[in-house]
């Protein structure tokens, strides 16, 4: 299906569905931005112990800003300061084997080697999961379902997968009434542990069996659409795709084998 | 391959995102709310592999985790949950095979279970007092391990006696409240579950992370660590004292939700025949 639209009218889908996204970024097909994704993550890991951590978060940097979701990445970040100065912290003050140890405090031993571990692994850390974060921020989660389907990615997992995205926020909900409803009724969340204890069955149970009432409802709707029917579908929203993008993932599908083979072979290894 | 097609039905087409989302929210949320220093986030993933199948509960582990980790945004979605992803298929196909093996059905009443029940409690019984041995018994490694003077107090062992003080007091439960000896099989399943969890993840936690996963939990591992273990040995330590009592409590609701549920609801499940207690019909 060649999908190349020129931009002013395009002739295809009715007002009511969503254009297809614009911009430098934003555009890429899903698929495209997931590969990118995917080897950015890979070669985080394996490429030297410094120089890919810190190329990938300079292009990581680069593709959120051009996409413009930089404050949205910030809070992303700024959720993960807690992990990255208990890393830093645990294995600076506790690196087994440190030669370089400036000073003893009891079983605290801060050393250079162990900050210097804490950082590598906090970077390799924050590349790979703002990589992730980016092709997240910059991509519809209906866009990444609907492209997978037309690649032929089965529609019972694109389901699965759509449909427990867009129930959680439903289910953080229901878990929110439930625990003030229980909270109403004298349960106690603040005493000492074994009375909190006490609170894990009428918090969890409602929770589950609320959720579960929709499983029967919702096996019929979705027989009575024909779900578990072969054959293909028809697209109502095609997102841009193009031939230079393909090459692209591609090229990027061989990085990916590349970079295991470049690592197990040595030259990526020995890469500061 | 129909053995594999059966475990995905559409009912458990629908019930997989359902149990994704419970993992995700009760992993969220009831740590919050109840301040425990458990998990809780594998209730779905066990639901799935005991009416489904192990591959089913493999997929919905695996998902979750990833979807948790990677999909959803900051307030909810964690990095630090995707790469123990493995962690949660191995969870999920466990509690498969304790379906097939009918350990999760309801046996209320059945007084010919009993003895099978007593040979649980001394097998599970066995399994405790062996990693209790293997990772704290020795006051020797105690002391290597964490530098704690073995004389004043016991942290760990505390630790692995509040482990086992659950497992009985579950049980207490089940047998006593509830006259049902089926929950000795579940709560049994959890423990060996945990205890394989543990295993599994303490290499990602120490590869992945350097053994620091931003929780609670840290600090068993710094204090083990402290002592001149290595990574993954402080990391697996922590494990066997957290794991094992989250996978009980978790074996434990499914259980109790199981036998909640009506009977025709479960029973249109590809294990349904498995769970549905043969005494009731």
């Amino acid at each position: 299906m060649t999908t190349d639209r020129p931009t002013g009218s395009p002739p295809g889908p009715p007002d009511f569905v969503l254009q297809a996204p614009s911009g430098a970024y934003l555009s890429l097909n899903p698929a495209t931005k997931l590969l990118v994704a995917a080897v950015e993550v890979e070669a985080a890991f394996l490429v030297g112990t410094w120089t890919g951590p810190i190329l990938v978060l300079l292009l990581v940097l680069a593709s959120a800003a051009i996409a413009g979701v930089m404050p949205r990445l910030a809070v992303i970040v700024a959720v993960t300061v807690p992990i990255v100065a208990s890393i830093v912290l645990i294995n600076g003050f506790l690196y087994p084997g440190a030669v370089d140890v400036f000073v003893r405090i009891g079983p605290l031993a801060p050393s250079v080697s162990g900050f210097l571990f804490g950082l590598q692994i906090t970077l390799r850390l924050l590349a790979a999961s703002l990589a992730l974060a980016v092709a997240y921020l910059a991509t519809r989660t209906d866009d990444l379902l609907s492209d997978l389907e037309r690649r032929g990615f089965g529609r019972r997992a694109t389901y699965v997968i759509g449909s427990a995205i867009e129930t959680v926020p439903r289910t953080v909900d229901r878990a929110a009434e439930i625990v003030d409803a229980q909270r109403s009724r004298g349960l106690d969340t603040e005493g000492r542990w074994w009375r909190r204890a006490r609170g894990i069955v009428p918090l969890a149970a409602p929770v589950v069996f609320g959720a579960l009432t929709e499983v029967e409802e919702r096996t019929m709707a979705l027989e009575a659409r024909a779900f578990s029917t072969p054959g293909p579908r028809t697209v109502l929203r095609v997102l841009p795709d193009s031939t230079p993008q393909r090459l692209v993932r591609y090229a990027l599908l061989l990085a990916l084998v590349a970079m295991i083979v470049g690592r197990i072979a040595g030259p990526l290894g020995v890469l500061p | 391959m129909d053995w594999l097609s059966r475990q995905f039905s559409t009912r458990v087409i629908v019930l997989m995102p359902i149990a994704i989302a419970i993992n995700i929210v009760l992993g969220a949320t009831v740590q919050q709310a109840l301040k425990l220093p458990i998990y809780l986030d594998s209730i779905g993933t066990i639901l799935v592999g005991v009416v489904a199948g192990p591959f089913a509960g493999l997929l919905t582990g695996v998902l979750s985790n990833l979807i948790w980790g990677y999909l959803l945004p900051a307030p909810i979605g964690s990095t630090t949950i995707g790469p123990f992803a493995i962690v949660a298929g191995v969870i999920g196909l466990l509690a498969g095979v304790w379906g097939r093996l009918g350990l999760f059905r309801s046996r209320r009443g059945e007084r010919s279970s009993i003895p099978g029940a007593v040979v649980a409690v001394i097998l599970v019984g066995a399994l405790a007092v062996y990693t209790y041995a293997r990772a704290y018994a020795s006051p020797t490694d105690f002391q290597n391990n964490t530098g704690f003077d073995p004389g004043t107090i016991d942290q760990s062992r505390i630790f692995f006696l509040v482990i086992l003080v659950v497992f009985v007091a579950l049980i207490a439960v089940a047998l006593f409240l509830r006259r049902d000896v089926g929950a000795v099989y579940a709560i049994g399943a959890g423990l060996a579950t945990g205890i394989v969890a543990a295993i599994v993840s303490a290499p990602i936690a120490a590869v992945v992370f350097g053994g620091v996963t931003g929780s609670g939990t840290d600090l068993l591992v710094a204090a083990f660590r402290a002592g001149g273990d290595s990574l993954v040995s402080a990391t697996l330590k922590q494990g066997l004292l957290s794991d094992p009592m989250d996978k009980m409590i978790t074996s434990f609701v499914v259980f109790f939700i199981i036998g909640n549920l009506s009977q025709r609801f479960i029973a249109r499940f590809p294990n349904g025949e498995r769970l549905v207690s043969t005494s009731s019909m």
